[in-house]
């Protein structure tokens, strides 16, 4: 009788024991999954990050985009080295800009854009790029190149796709090649001219002199604006007006 | 030194509050964005415009917001119930969320350039949400499953250990 329930007990002491080992090894068994959960995020998120440290985004003269879209936006209005509109247009807008800028492309991209549709292509002003070159060493064949590429008529063209390709600033990508990639695709018909005009003395010292000019008036970034109309006092400094509003209001003020 | 761990009904509690905080963030975000928007930054500048308007913003044509909110509504589910499955489960996703936030905020800082608030916000809380699911984990993991409901009154369930630090 004694023996039986002296065997009980011990038979519910060693099932309470394996549960202990059972919860502990179930315990150490999620830690380990757990550890090795952190060590492979930690593995991906680095291989994520490295394969992203690239110049991969843009910047690549073997694969320029969105050539069909510049081409559309820029379909009916006439462009005369970098002035794009009607020459007669009785305000102009002046653009002090740099090609590797990233501010620039936003610009060109997302304000300027209904300026193109509205104002520019109804002959109410036209708007003049002036290279300010403040990025770097690279900044200057580039915007050596939109002057050279304006005197076959495709200065916007190359402007504009130069912004929608652009690499990572200063990270070596406007090469000669990838500018002779733009302006191919940008429709610059005689690319031995341009090779020549954009290397050429010339237009390297006008981009030279628009950037002292912007420096003269005081602009400190890119893309920084001026106006000219007949009802301002000659040029007007806008700065870096934030909307597209403002640069309408402008354009309205002066004309 | 040692620290006493708070029970798993007050770390699920939190954990079901911060979750629902992640939800209500992460599906702004994506309502904004729809219809071509952007989420509106409230200290002002345009940084969540861009951040939307970046290329980074889809996978695969899907509003990253959008897997934001999948997570977070795992992550609350998992604060319903207090067994392994529920505690490894939240460890894990909040572990993948707070690596992908990792992800998102070196994406913002060194390739778009710019930074959304909201994005921000929501890696905050992800990052508590990984905190809080680690200290779970390690605190009950192995631990007898207990009364399912949050607010329950059931049995309380003894850290297996005592946080030890």
């Amino acid at each position: 009788m004694s023996n039986k329930r002296e065997r009980e007990k011990r038979r519910e002491e060693r099932e309470q024991a394996e549960a202990r080992v059972d919860t502990a090894d179930r315990r150490t068994r999620l830690l380990q999954f757990g550890a090795g959960a952190v060590f492979l995020v930690i593995v991906v998120v680095v291989v994520l990050i490295v394969a992203n440290s690239g110049g991969s985004s843009g910047g690549d003269a073997a694969n320029i985009k969105e050539v069909s879209q510049v081409d559309q936006l820029f379909t009916g209005i006439p462009q005369e080295n970098l002035v794009l509109g009607d020459p007669k247009a009785p305000v102009t807008l002046y653009e002090y800009g740099d090609p590797q800028c990233p501010i620039c492309k936003e610009y060109s991209e997302e304000i300027l854009p209904p300026i193109f549709e509205n104002q520019i292509k109804n002959g109410e002003a036209k708007l003049e790029f002036r290279n300010f070159i403040i990025i770097g060493p690279q900044s200057t064949p580039a915007g050596a190149g939109a002057l050279a590429a304006g005197e076959q008529g495709r200065g916007w063209n190359y402007l504009e796709l130069f912004y929608r390709n652009q690499g990572k600033e200063n990270s070596g990508y406007a090469t000669g090649e990838f500018i002779t990639a733009i302006a191919k695709a940008a429709g610059v018909k005689n690319m031995s001219k341009f090779n020549e005009d954009r290397k050429s003395a010339r237009i390297t010292n006008e981009v030279q002199e628009t950037t002292e000019q912007a420096q003269k008036y005081g602009f400190t970034g890119t893309p920084s604006f001026a106006i000219e109309g007949p009802k301002t006092h000659g040029i007007e400094l806008l700065g870096t007006p934030g909307s597209t509003e403002t640069i309408e209001e402008k354009i309205e003020a002066a004309a | 030194m040692s620290m006493k761990l708070p029970s798993e009904a007050t770390l699920r509690r939190i954990i079901a509050f911060v979750a629902a905080l992640g939800i209500g963030v992460a599906t702004y975000i994506t309502i904004a964005d729809s219809g071509g928007g952007a989420p509106t930054c409230l200290a002002g500048g345009t940084g969540c415009e861009t951040v939307a308007n970046s290329s980074y913003s889809h996978i695969a044509g899907v509003n990253i917001a959008v897997f934001g909110i999948v997570g977070y509504i795992v992550l609350l589910g998992t604060a319903f119930f207090a067994n392994d499955l529920a505690r490894f489960g939240g460890f894990a996703v909040s572990l993948g969320g707070f690596g992908f936030s990792v992800y998102l905020t070196y994406l913002e800082i060194f390739k778009i350039e710019a930074i959304c608030q909201w994005c921000v916000s929501s890696a905050v809380l992800m990052t508590i949400l990984f905190l809080l699911n680690a200290t779970r984990l390690i605190g009950y993991a192995g631990a007898p499953p207990a009364e399912s409901r949050l607010a329950g009154k059931g049995r309380s369930v003894e850290p297996v250990v005592s946080g030890e630090g």
